[in-house]
């Protein structure tokens, strides 16, 4: 089911490691880029190119938090509220944010452009606090004016990656 | 004893993540004395010489860390930890950010003193634009004959393979790391065997920090016995200080280790915002335990903040004003363990889980003083029980917090709501 | 110059250390926790398994180390001189009730309607060493899916789970299928399969067993028993020649499963799932169950002593008008050692006639030195060479062994066709010892395979997988026509199973006496039908209705494998007790004193009967036999005068 370049990113994974199955991150990432979530189907192919049992491949996705088990929208917001974040007011972010986007945390918009979450997890921009990553960018000193103008801006892009790759 | 802008000297110059920036500031000048004038040995000894301790959290001594390497056995592997993600640190993402190429130097020294020819550098998932960033200059460095075959013209070989990951807190446990780079859920692993007698594909294997790394330049361009005379007596050098939370400045700033933590506080930091008053502090990150503005003259010295009970750890200085609800704060961090609990062992797993509950219940004000026994019980029964540390350190801030501000746990016993919020609901939030 | 070191207590690969006071020699390398195991001392323990790697997660089995500032868990420290260990004390205590405090915290306590009610370490520990109350509200306890088919055998409740890894390193190390992995992590961490799945492997039952808790379960014993109903009796695996060991348990006469019983040499405590879920076959009600003997008026019921007299008399019948050669004698792999040694002596010693068989194909040059590589010992060769897929599918745990060898000791497992060539067997490097294993029909190849690869000093050891439980001992104690007890060749031209019948067809055999034709009837096929047409006179002593028992002229009830006592040989030789774990479904005396009777209706007095005696007997003729005892392999030699 993959597209012939994600076959090839996947193969160009297994030559850079000693080790097939250390390919597996990046190749997940590479399904993602092409498919904004990992398929099961996806992950048996994975397994399939890497020389590995497809179980193998669905235990360690569901193991990190950042692969999609079920398509997301266009776009997705992630918003620190972690203690530091939370000290400088990433609650009023968080709730600014659902009502701007007009759904809770973990969900996605009725158009289908964004997915957002609120997540405890500290994403590394504690001196910008409160920050948002959105598409993986870092947004930081956000205001309600600076989310407008931000959400405003990346309606506008396509959706481009889901994950580090190209 | 002052701010000491070493690592970050450079910092500032237009284009310094391009390789003609980076070496007209004399980048890769160290790279090369290493290669050319000097032996793997010589470098190690020079490592060791420096006191440069490990700054990913542990403090451990570099050198010594190397020297535990079985000398006859390759291939061997160094793993560069960039899984940054301990709450209120960011300094290796600013280092990645704002100088790459000099971590990218680093990882080549140590990589020629531990005679390694493949380099993972690790780097979370969330670091995404940080990892196209370190993809480009490596590719930079190696056109520039710096990553790769022959390099300098010498018979030292080299890879670095940039690896993101995706999204899991414990990968930055040196173990995990290894487990989670070959491919397997990144969970911790039993040691012995350490990651230097056994580590990465069962080859002897060192993990060290961006940080760490970024000191080598140097350490090799300017000497061990140098780099000893920056900071204090057994906390040699210059760290890089995450500060976050209700200050003027927040940012990082690189300061000479054993300067006051006054000093950062109030010249760097601009001091508690608002005018207000400081409640507490936590140093080194999410796991550490919290210290009070009586600690503030506490100098920035790895041992010494251990003695007043807490730990530099990995960098971070987290102050909280006096507006702030401790139980809010420990219910954010015990949240973020049990986020990152990998499951692997009975006591993490469900214990930061029931943690959580229990400090939720306490924030909202519905929780028994019964309640709160139970959970400084189930803290007791995770500390020192746990497969690896990120359970035992779920409990450490949360516990500091309760000795020392015992009254502000209690009254939220029954108090139908959080009290300190109560009291400075107005002031709580940051755009009040 | 003086040596002021003192002399240093000589090497004995043991060092000294102390476990609640009790000082100990343990050998080098060994975990605390079993050295505990061996100084008598219990550590609780849940995700430690003594056939699997120490992962140390459910950390139960914290015990204290002097001189080690935390709590260690003893499935995972390594011995060393002078350690000085404590498991008695308040912080262990202490810890153990926090572990299983954290173990219920989501635990269902659904034990009411568990199916490992009364045989779980969760509840048997809590017990001993956890809190008395839940501290958690009920209600905050995270919820899973609960009876989950994995397969049509094996059932999962992800609440009951606690995450020990078992299951996971059990497809991982000891079948290497990994067919259940972790997912997700923290305390949303499964067990899982692959999309959901179901599980393909054979060895799928082994994982309730694995399990600690009541997480995974058989499907075939859900809500059928509690372990204190259960009867136990200690036997082998009747579905093949591998000999595993198993607890029978039945309730209310009835066998409600197969448990294992670990063997080391034999089955590792692994069942395959053919033999483990066989167990109900035994409960078939289909029997038969009174001594019958057939005229032209009809089918009558008789006295066992009357069916006998009545059997004596024709077949000396038929000795006289016809010869004893006109007399057929064929008996079945399912046979017990002592039956097949007492059929023999009746087709041999009491009838005279040389047709006697076991099976229906014929063994020409049949040795034991098919049988010499021991089950065991594939772990020490370097390099094994398995003929075909048949030997794995007729023993199927033969391939975790063939699993545990490459994984743990680095053999090279070679999977070969039958017909393969020899430039490819040259191909094989094997240094010290290769195996060779090869079923029954590959006997020849397996020899000539032997051959090729026995270069140089390589030993090669061949292992024929046999067919049906007691197969290798029918052979051992002579139940064939060309070999006499302990493979010494018999006189006269006697004929196989196949030819017996054939020649009951043809009319040259005039009578047969068959015991226990259920293993090879179906696949005898027009043969047997054409036999007992022509036969004068049929004996049968049948256990399920049948050809046989339709057409007997004397028809006896026989035992099932799950009704009688006695020995039986695997295919490494190993003589292993079976024991009757339900009360027979016929009240006619064993096949022994059957024997024994007709024996005697036939001139014969005084055999023995019992399978004591009957064993002694054996174990006086066959050396090889004495030696094994119980449990150990006949260790045969090439038949001396």
């Amino acid at each position: 089911m993959l597209a012939a370049q994600t076959r090839a990113e996947i193969e160009r994974a297994r030559q850079r490691y000693p080790s097939p199955r250390s390919a597996i991150l990046p190749s997940l990432w590479a399904v993602q880029n092409e498919l904004s979530w990992l398929p099961p189907e996806a992950m048996a192919e994975v397994a399939e190119l890497l020389g590995i049992v497809p179980s193998e491949v669905q235990a360690v996705a569901t193991f990190y938090s950042m692969y999609f088990k079920h398509p997301p929208g266009r776009h997705h917001v992630l918003v620190c509220v972690q203690a530091a974040c939370a000290l400088r007011g990433a609650d009023e972010t968080v709730a600014y944010i659902e009502r701007r986007l007009g759904c809770p945390s973990g969900s996605t918009t009725a158009d289908g452009m964004f997915t957002w979450e609120s997540t405890i997890e500290c994403l590394g921009a504690c001196g910008g606090a409160p920050m948002m990553q959105v598409d993986h960018h870092f947004e930081e000193n956000l205001t309600p004016e600076r989310i407008d103008a931000i959400l405003a801006r990346v309606a506008a892009e396509p959706a481009t990656h889901h994950g580090p790759g190209g | 004893m002052a701010e000491y802008r070493l690592l970050t000297r450079d910092i500032g110059t237009e284009g310094l993540q391009t390789l003609p920036v980076y070496e007209r500031k004399g980048g890769y000048q160290a790279l090369r004395t290493a290669l050319k004038e000097r032996t793997p040995d010589e470098i190690v000894e020079q490592v060791k010489l420096s006191g440069l301790r490990g700054r990913g959290g542990a403090g451990f001594p570099t050198g010594t860390k190397w020297s535990f390497l079985p000398r006859d056995i390759f291939p061997r592997y160094l793993c560069i930890n960039a899984d940054e993600s301990e709450p209120a640190c960011f300094k290796d993402r600013y280092l990645i950010d704002e100088n790459p190429h000099q971590l990218i130097e680093g990882i080549l020294i140590a990589a020629y003193a531990l005679q390694v020819r493949h380099a993972f550098l690790y780097i979370r998932g969330e670091y995404h634009d940080q990892r196209l960033l370190l993809e480009r200059c490596v590719e930079e460095a190696r056109r520039a004959g710096y990553v790769g075959e022959r390099i300098l013209g010498t018979d030292f070989v080299c890879d670095i393979i940039v690896h993101g990951g995706a999204g899991a807190y414990i990968c930055g446990e040196e173990t995990a790391l290894i487990d989670s780079l070959e491919g397997y859920r990144g969970q911790p692993r039993l040691k012995p065997p350490f990651p230097a007698v056994k580590g990465l594909y069962g080859k002897p294997t060192v993990v060290n920090n961006v940080e760490t790394l970024s000191n080598l330049p140097h350490i090799v361009g300017n000497g061990g016995e140098w780099f000893k005379a920056i900071g204090a007596e057994r906390s040699t050098g210059t760290r890089l200080w995450c500060c976050s939370g209700h200050i003027e400045r927040p940012g990082c700033y690189e300061m000479e280790l054993g300067s006051p933590i006054r000093e950062l506080f109030e010249e760097h930091c601009g001091g508690v915002w608002k005018g207000r008053a400081l409640k507490a502090f936590q140093p080194g990150g999410g796991s550490m335990q919290v210290l009070l503005p009586e600690h503030l003259d506490l100098p920035l010295d790895m041992d010494a903040v251990m003695k007043a009970g807490s730990s530099l750890g990995a960098g971070a200085m987290m102050f909280m004003d006096e507006t702030t609800c401790l139980v809010n704060v420990s219910m954010r961090l015990v949240d973020f363990y049990h986020h990152e609990s990998c499951g692997k062992c009975a006591p993490c797993r469900e214990g930061t889980y029931f943690e959580s509950k229990l400090m939720h219940k306490l924030e909202a004000g519905v929780a028994t003083l019964d309640e709160l026994g139970t959970l400084a019980d189930i803290c007791a029964n995770m500390d020192g029980k746990c497969f690896c540390p990120l359970g035992d350190t779920a409990t450490w801030f949360v516990m500091s917090a309760y000795r020392a501000f015992r009254e502000e746990f209690e009254a939220h016993c029954g108090a139908e709501g959080c009290p300190v919020a109560r009291e400075h609901r107005p002031l709580l939030a940051g755009h009040a | 110059m003086t040596d002021a070191t003192p002399p240093s207590p000589p090497d004995d690969g043991r060092v000294e250390i102390t476990i609640d006071g009790r000082v100990h020699r343990a050998p080098k390398g060994q975990l605390v926790l079993d050295a505990a195991t061996d100084v008598g001392v219990h550590i609780p323990i849940y995700c430690a398994h003594p056939k699997m790697d120490p992962v140390a997660v459910c950390r139960m089995c914290l015990v204290q180390v002097e001189k080690m500032p935390k709590l260690q868990p003893a499935c995972a420290t390594y011995v060393s001189e002078g350690m000085v260990v404590h498991t008695q004390t308040g912080p262990v205590a202490t810890a153990r009730e926090g572990v299983l405090e954290f173990l219920l915290l989501n635990h269902p306590l659904d034990c009411p309607v568990c199916d490992r009610g009364g045989e779980c370490d969760l509840q048997d520990f809590t017990v001993r060493y956890g809190p008395e109350t839940s501290r958690m509200p009920i209600t905050d306890k995270v919820h899973f899916d609960k009876a989950v088919p994995l397969s049509d055998r094996i059932e999962l409740d992800q609440e009951r789970c606690i995450l020990c890894w078992r299951c996971v390193r059990y497809y991982d190390e000891i079948t290497g299928e990994k067919e259940i992995v972790l997912q997700e992590r923290g305390v949303r961490t499964s067990v899982a399969t692959f999309d959901g799945r179901p599980l393909r492997s054979a060895f799928q039952g082994n994982l309730p067993e694995v399990c600690p808790v009541g997480a995974l379960t058989h499907r075939q014993y859900r809500f059928v028993a509690r372990p204190w109903d259960l009867q136990r009796a200690r036997s082998i695996c009747p579905e093949c020649s591998y000999g595993c060991n198993i607890n029978i348990d039945s309730r209310e006469y009835e066998v409600r499963r197969f448990a294992s019983r670990d063997n080391p040499l034999v089955d590792d405590m692994w069942l395959c799932d053919r033999g483990r879920y066989s167990a109900p076959r035994w409960n078939r009600t289909e029997r038969v169950r009174r001594a019958a003997v057939r005229t032209a008026g009809g089918e009558q019921e008789v006295t066992i002593e009357h069916a006998l007299r009545e059997a004596g008399r024709r077949l000396r019948e038929v000795r006289d008008q016809h010869g004893a050669n006109a007399i057929g004698v064929l008996g079945s792999v399912e046979c017990t050692n002592e039956e097949a040694w007492l059929l023999q002596r009746v087709a041999r010693d009491a009838l005279g006639t040389s047709h006697l068989d076991h099976q229906l194909e014929a063994f020409p040059g049949l040795s034991p030195e098919e049988h010499a590589l021991g089950i065991a010992e594939i772990e020490d060769c370097s390099a094994v060479v398995v003929l075909g897929s048949r030997p794995e599918q007729q023993a199927p745990v033969l391939t975790l062994r063939l699993h545990k060898a490459q994984r743990k000791r680095g053999t090279a497992v070679h999977r070969l066709p039958s017909e393969v060539d020899d430039a490819t067997v040259r191909g094989i490097t094997g240094q010290r010892l290769v195996g060779v294993i090869a079923d029954e029909s590959d006997r020849a190849r397996a020899a000539h395979v032997a051959q090729l690869l026995g270069a140089g000093n390589t030993e090669v050891r061949r292992l024929t997988v046999t067919r049906g439980v007691n197969g290798r001992g029918c052979k051992d104690v002579g139940l064939l026509p060309n070999l006499l007890p302990g493979y010494r060749p018999a006189p006269g031209a006697g004929r196989c199973g196949t030819e017996i019948l054939e020649a009951t067809s043809a009319g040259q055999i005039r009578a047969l006496l068959i015991m226990g034709s259920h293993p090879w009837a179906a696949g005898a096929g027009v043969a047997l039908t054409g036999a007992l047409n022509a036969a004068d006179l049929v004996v049968a002593i049948e256990t399920v209705p049948g050809p046989v028992s339709h057409a007997a002229t004397v028809l006896i009830p026989g035992h099932t494998h799950v009704e009688k006592a006695g020995s039986v040989t695997n295919l490494e030789g190993r003589v292993q007790r079976i024991r009757a774990a339900l009360p027979p479904a016929t009240a006619a005396p064993s096949e022994l004193r059957v024997l024994a009777i007709l024996a005697a209706e036939l001139g014969c007095e005084s055999w023995p009967a019992e399978t004591i005696a009957v064993h002694r007997e054996i174990a006086a003729a066959l050396p090889a036999y004495a030696a094994a005892g119980n449990g150990g392999r006949a260790g045969w030699l090439v038949p001396t005068q």
